[in-house]
């Protein structure tokens, strides 16, 4: 009796930092931002009350579609270029870079060492209009005005160098666990080169896909760093109309609404796209 | 048995008894946060100390300030001055500051630095102190006789004006020689190629002018009209983006050849480069000015106003012109700079003329309903 006492004492012991840490910092701000999310303003006082205001969703989206609707295909882009550019990536890393392994992991972990904001602004310029990597990509006909910067190729652009990393990690660790042996066995069997990895290797790394891949959507989606740093008049998304709405326009309900909204988007879509893609995927091996 | 399980039981209770009391005081915290709850706006006035020491705090925006005045004036008067360049912004400034404010607490700071429009939508919401003119001699003295009654405080008695500027255009002499006016700026042989201001009470105005407008006696409707203007020219590419002061980046990078902008930045930019240019526009600029307020619950105003009072000392005045290249709001500047160092002194962006400054017109103040429309309206065009 005593033992199972302090054994659930311990328990509870071990949660404190974590449930500490989410009740303080985000689920007590999360339930002011949904209170502030159905106030009205006392006009001309920039003070709140509560008023059950539901029509701030209604105007929120109906204002905003547009830049909603732009942040989930520049994000779900992004997404689909990052695994494009990282699985190949993660693949060599795991089975063939033998000694230079820890050296190439290195470097796709070394981005990190500078801050996200400077990384963003050297974009800046290296896509600048008169910039060597502009007039190269204009010379091989990519970049038709000589013009990059300023526009949605900038800002996917961003999203993607800036999240790869993400997807990197998560890909490299599931295909780095799978065993050699499984591998051996289905050359032993037979199996062509491709379908090896068809049949074998991409299965195996699926947990590494979905993880990924949703590591790289979600933040995504909520970024304004780069459509603000690397984006036009033309290619603001719903991060820079949450900032715009709380810093400019002093608009904290809609701002709040909106937030809501997006959070609750994202909330459907990761859903459907982990029953799409296999809740056993997600969690490991054990299903394949 | 007994003893063994209740330290077990005790710290889980006593854990979910710490948890319940920091949830409280955050809930308590957030109550108190002034976005929420009633309105409580008192009027305050600076209450002065016979000696000014201690500490200050100052906000203002970056590169505002020379490099010798701030230690200076710690030297002159044996105050130790905290100087934050962390304005980047009226609107984000304001709304950084606001739920401070709002419960009457200024962040520690004595000193902000704000345009007219902000500072005067301040003063309505009761966030900031009236001055005690006793300790302000050299700004009673010096103050230019233009910048004394400016109708959101007729007779200074909240504000103190630290710079002020023109915003006009700035252009790429080889690349958009023909760039004269802001209607210029909406010729499709310069797509993409043009940046405009973010501040709505600049480039709206602007763009009113080029339609004609007095913007003195703008109706909601001119101001809507125009920013539908900008927003088709955004749309369609005409325009690259809008910018602060970053659209100096994009002149020196090539990105931007004609843009809406600041005629201090110009004259520091025309160092680096001497292909730009400040141009006045044809149809005349916008005339501007930022001022110095103490904000509600300031610490420290004595050492406050002891600031204001010293930078309005001519000589401690033209160095700050000598590095910012603004207008100065002080007079006897330009005598001093004149000997001191003639180009600048003999600048008309720096000294404007009456002449040369004839078309152009105050940044217009917007109120209640109207603001919050014309504000709406220019922050869908802004968002793309």
């Amino acid at each position: 009796m005593a033992a199972a006492i302090r054994r659930r004492s311990v328990a509870y012991f071990l949660l404190f930092p974590g449930a500490f840490w989410l009740i303080v910092f985000f689920v007590i701000p999360l339930y002011f931002m949904a209170k502030l999310s159905l106030d009205t303003e006392i006009p001309g006082t920039l003070h709140y009350h509560f008023t059950w205001h539901w029509d701030n969703y209604k105007e929120a989206l109906e204002l905003y579609d547009t830049q909603f609707v732009r942040s989930f295909i520049y994000a779900g882009i992004a997404t689909f270029l990052c695994l494009v550019i990282a699985y190949p990536l993660a693949y060599v890393i795991a089975f063939k870079a033998g000694r230079w392994r820890n050296l190439m992991l290195f470097a796709v972990v070394a981005p990190f060492f500078t801050t996200y904001l400077v990384r963003t602004l050297a974009w800046k310029t290296i896509l600048a209009d008169e910039s060597p990597v502009t007039e190269f990509l204009h010379a091989i006909g990519l970049a038709p005005n000589s013009h990059i910067l300023y526009t949605a190729v900038a800002v996917i652009a961003g999203i993607t160098y800036n999240f790869l990393p993400f997807m990197v990690l998560p890909l490299y660790a599931s295909l780095e666990r799978i065993d050699v042996r499984v591998l051996e066995a289905s050359k032993d069997l037979y199996a062509s080169a491709s379908s090896t990895f068809w049949k074998v290797t991409l299965p195996l790394s699926l947990p590494g896909v979905v993880a990924g891949t949703l590591l790289t959507f979600i933040p995504a989606v909520g970024d304004y760093i780069n459509a603000e740093f690397l984006g036009g008049a033309n290619n603001r998304m719903i991060g820079n109309v949450i900032q715009s709405l709380y810093l400019t326009q002093s608009n904290y309900s809609s701002a709040a609404a909106l937030s809501f909204v997006l959070m609750a988007v994202i909330m459907v879509v990761v859903f459907v796209y982990i029953r799409f893609a296999g809740s056993e995927a997600l969690m490991g091996q054990e299903a394949v | 048995m007994r003893t063994t399980g209740k330290p077990g039981r005790s710290a889980a209770l006593k854990l979910a008894v710490a948890l319940a009391a920091l949830a409280a005081t955050v809930v308590l915290a957030a109550c108190g946060s002034g976005i929420e709850g009633p309105v409580e706006a008192t009027a305050a006035k600076v209450e002065l100390e016979k000696k000014a020491s201690g500490e200050l705090v100052i906000s203002n925006w970056p590169l505002y300030i020379d490099k010798k005045t701030v230690p200076n004036f710690e030297k002159a008067t044996g105050i130790s001055v905290a100087y934050h360049e962390d304005i980047n912004s009226n609107e984000e400034f304001f709304n950084k500051m606001q739920p401070l404010l709002s419960s009457g607490e200024s962040g520690g700071r004595s000193i902000f630095v704000l345009a007219d429009y902000m500072v005067a939508k301040m003063m309505k919401l009761g966030y900031v102190q009236e001055l005690d003119k006793s300790a302000l001699p050299e700004v009673e003295a010096n103050l230019s006789k233009s910048l004394r009654h400016p109708p959101f405080d007729p007779e200074r008695s909240y504000t103190v004006p630290w710079q002020s500027g023109m915003t006009g255009l700035i252009v790429n002499k080889e690349k958009a020689p023909n760039v004269h006016s802001i209607c210029d700026l909406f010729n499709p042989k310069y797509k993409g190629k043009v940046d405009f201001l973010n501040e709505v009470r600049e480039t709206v105005p602007l763009v009113m002018k080029c339609e004609g407008v007095n913007t003195e006696k703008a109706t909601e409707a001119d101001w809507l009209k125009a920013i539908e203007k900008i927003g088709e020219a955004a749309s369609s590419g005409q325009i690259s983006r809008f910018t602060g002061n970053d659209y100096a980046q994009d002149l020196t990078n090539g990105n931007a050849i004609a843009v809406m902008g600041w005629s201090g930045d110009a004259v520091q930019l025309q160092i680096d480069n001497p292909n730009l240019e400040w141009r006045m526009p044809t149809e005349g600029c916008m005339l501007w000015s930022e001022d110095m307020v103490i904000p509600i619950g300031a610490p420290n105003p004595t050492a406050a106003e002891a600031f204001m009072n010293y930078v309005y000392k001519p000589e401690v005045q033209a160095n700050i012109t000598e590095y910012v290249n603004y207008v100065s709001p002080v007079e006897g500047v330009q005598e001093i700079l004149v000997k001191r160092e003639p180009a600048l002194g003999k600048n008309h962006l720096i000294f404007p003329s009456a002449s040369f400054t004839k078309n152009c017109s105050p940044t217009p103040t917007l109120e209640g309903k109207e603001e919050k429309n014309v504000i709406k309206a220019f922050d869908e065009v802004l968002n793309g």
